[in-house]
């Protein structure tokens, strides 16, 4: 009788396995795989208040970790969000699906700076999602002389005060940057050019973080730091002494979009749910919750003077911003001469 | 003694209620242990595509990474400099655990009985936290505006902060903190089961504290120390968690390098080149410790 019920109760389960696989078929379910910290739960509510659409969220939290899973598992996410340079890898794999852009008539909202770039020139299969940029932050209460490009920031000054990115291809770009290469076509022989830059930067470095480089610097660690835009203007915004600048030699904009993956069983969904995050009303709700950069033109005119005010969410003038573009192979190269540095630069 | 050779547990086979009971454990090291090892082998031979997917065709190129650096053309990696950091560190860890664990674990053996369990939840108490949130705690206490500079300048000892956070000695203080229970546990047990009798023996018979010490007591908890090295140098070398964010990954350690392949990277062939690498390098470090330990036994 026992193994009896165990076995009834096992059969229930596939049941509800089974039918939960088939639900997702249906018309009313969307599979968003989005980064954490980035997709407000309001949004999310609002779009399935107005068109009855399930949403499941999943998250991550590297480009790379999105890739890994998507690739394992074809036709479980409807809508994904990379950033540029990943999504012209899986356009280059032909790994995305084609928007239909009739049926996302409020693309017209967003501002053309973010739209046509290198890594999908026609914009036939992402919408930008948010912006942002990788730029100085400066603790000005104790760094008296601005520090405004990154030949400053490793003039010496700031020797074991600086906090950094822990990401190869981030830190190559900017001694890229410095010596006026591209960023975009990395050679060995620009490698090479970049390597003994490296080697007198590096030394300088007190803290390599990626995920949370405004701890270092709000514990008063260090001084100085190369970090993301959003990390900046939350620095910004618990204390105004925190200081962010665009690197004078030019900097890197990321751009993270939202792009249908190849056989995503709910394309149409994903779709309205583009459209709908490009409402006005809706994009400033993103923007009030993560301070990034909003390339929606139309939601900017809604935001408040203090939003617009951040520098690290809208940095005055015209400064020098590039997108990364795919490099391919060659980023394994980058990998070994930034851990060859910084296992020289130790001990 | 005569021994009745029927007794001698290794000639006794398990029935099948032995293997029955042995074969959750079985299975768990097979789906945990034994698969993911091989899905690693096979990987370490294999290279990648663009997109960082793993692509099957068989290859040297990243065992050749880890020990022959093309650039310079000789043997010997920046990737075998850090193993050897790492193992610096978890020697140092492991030496620390041993100096400061060694006497706690000898006074709680020796205890009155009630007060023994008193002192093992003591020692016990911390596991109760969760690891991350101690790390940060040690961050709070050693950074600049930090608890410990705070009091050092107070009581005027030292005029300007010291710099604690995000050097070695952070790392091998966080590594030492996490680890030292787990060479205390197995000492301790040792300490337990030494009779005292043997102590007071060696000293009637003349022996002066320090060769009792020498002679019968560290004998007598080898088996215990030795299970405690084991079991805090092996995790100290590849804990990467630490390294992060103690030593702000200034000094790249093994596992820091693994992590990193197998994320921003996208290179999973050459990680998991490094973590077999790391495995062998271990199963050697013990294959060469059992079989002096057999030969002294002889």
């Amino acid at each position: 009788m026992r193994t009896f019920r165990l076995f009834l109760a096992l059969a229930l389960l596939c049941v509800v396995a089974v039918s939960g696989r088939a639900e997702t078929k249906k018309k009313g379910v969307l599979n968003l795989f989005c980064w954490s910290e980035y997709v407000p739960q309001e949004v999310i509510d609002g779009f399935t208040r107005q068109t009855g659409i399930k949403v499941n969220v999943e998250n991550y939290a590297s480009n790379e970790e999105m890739l890994s899973k998507l690739l394992e598992s074809e036709g479980k996410y409807d809508l994904i969000q990379p950033s540029e340079y990943t999504i012209e890898a899986l356009i280059k794999a032909n790994k995305l699906e084609q928007l239909h852009l009739e049926n996302i008539p409020n693309i017209k909202n967003l501002d053309p700076t973010y739209t046509s770039l290198p890594h999908d020139p026609e914009n036939k299969y992402s919408v930008p999602w948010m912006a942002g940029s990788v730029g100085i932050v400066v603790n000005t209460a104790k760094v008296k002389t601005p520090v405004t490009s990154y030949k400053e920031v490793f003039s010496g000054a700031h020797k074991k005060r600086i906090v950094i990115l822990n990401d190869a291809r981030e830190i190559v770009s900017w001694a890229l940057s410095s010596l006026d290469l591209p960023i975009n076509e990395i050679t060995p022989a620009s490698l090479a050019k970049a390597k003994p830059v490296l080697a007198q930067w590096l030394p300088q470095v007190r803290v390599y973080d990626s995920d949370s480089p405004k701890t270092a610097l709000l514990n008063g660690n260090v001084d100085v730091g190369i970090v993301w835009s959003g990390e900046a203007a939350i620095l910004y915004a618990k204390n105004k002494k925190f200081q962010y600048a665009l690197p004078a030699e030019g900097a890197h904009r990321f751009i993270d979009s939202l792009a249908i993956p190849k056989g995503a069983p709910n394309q149409e969904n994903a779709e309205k749910f583009i459209n709908f995050i490009l409402i006005p009303e809706v994009s400033v709700k993103i923007s009030n919750a993560f301070p990034y950069t909003n390339p929606n033109a139309e939601a900017r005119k809604l935001l408040t003077k203090a939003q617009l005010a951040n520098p690290a969410s809208y940095p005055p003038g015209d400064p020098k911003l590039e997108t990364f573009r795919d490099i391919g192979k060659i980023s394994a190269d980058i990998d070994k001469l930034v851990t060859d540095l910084k296992n020289a630069s130790g001990d | 003694m005569l021994k009745c050779p029927d007794d001698e547990p290794s000639r006794r086979r398990p029935g099948w209620l032995g293997w029955a009971l042995m074969a959750p454990m079985l299975l768990w090291l097979i789906a945990f242990v034994v698969a993911p090892t091989l899905i690693l082998v096979v990987y370490s031979f294999c290279q990648r595509d663009e997109l960082g997917q793993v692509v099957y065709r068989f290859s040297w190129e990243n065992y050749r990474r880890i020990f022959f650096d093309s650039d310079r053309g000789r043997l010997g990696t920046v990737y075998l400099d850090v193993f050897l950091r790492s193992a610096i560190y978890a020697a140092l860890t492991t030496g620390i655990c041993i100096v400061v664990g060694y006497p706690v674990a000898w006074f709680i053996g020796r205890a009155r009985e009630g007060r023994r369990n008193l002192l093992l939840t003591l020692v016990m108490i911390p596991f109760l936290t969760s690891f991350l949130i101690r790390t940060y705690a040690w961050m709070t206490i050693l950074s600049e505006d930090g608890i410990l500079n705070g009091f050092l300048e107070y009581t005027r000892l030292i005029s300007e902060p010291f710099q604690m956070l995000y050097t070695p000695g952070a790392v091998v203080l966080g590594l030492a903190y996490n680890y030292l229970p787990f060479l205390i546990l197995p000492v301790y047990g040792s300490v337990e089961k030494l009779d005292p009798a043997l102590v007071e023996a060696a000293l009637d018979l003349g022996a002066n504290p320090w060769r009792v010490f020498q002679k019968v007591i560290i004998p007598l908890t080898m088996p215990g120390i030795l299970a405690g090295i084991v079991l805090v140098f092996i995790p100290a070398v590849g804990m990467y968690a630490v390294a992060q964010l103690m030593g702000g990954g200034v000094d790249p350690t093994i596992g820091e390098v693994i992590q990193n392949q197998f994320f921003s990277a996208r290179d999973r062939p050459f990680g998991a080149a490094l973590g077999i690498t790391l495995m062998l390098m271990f199963a050697l470090v013990f294959w060469i410790g059992a079989r002096r330990g057999m030969t002294k036994l002889e």
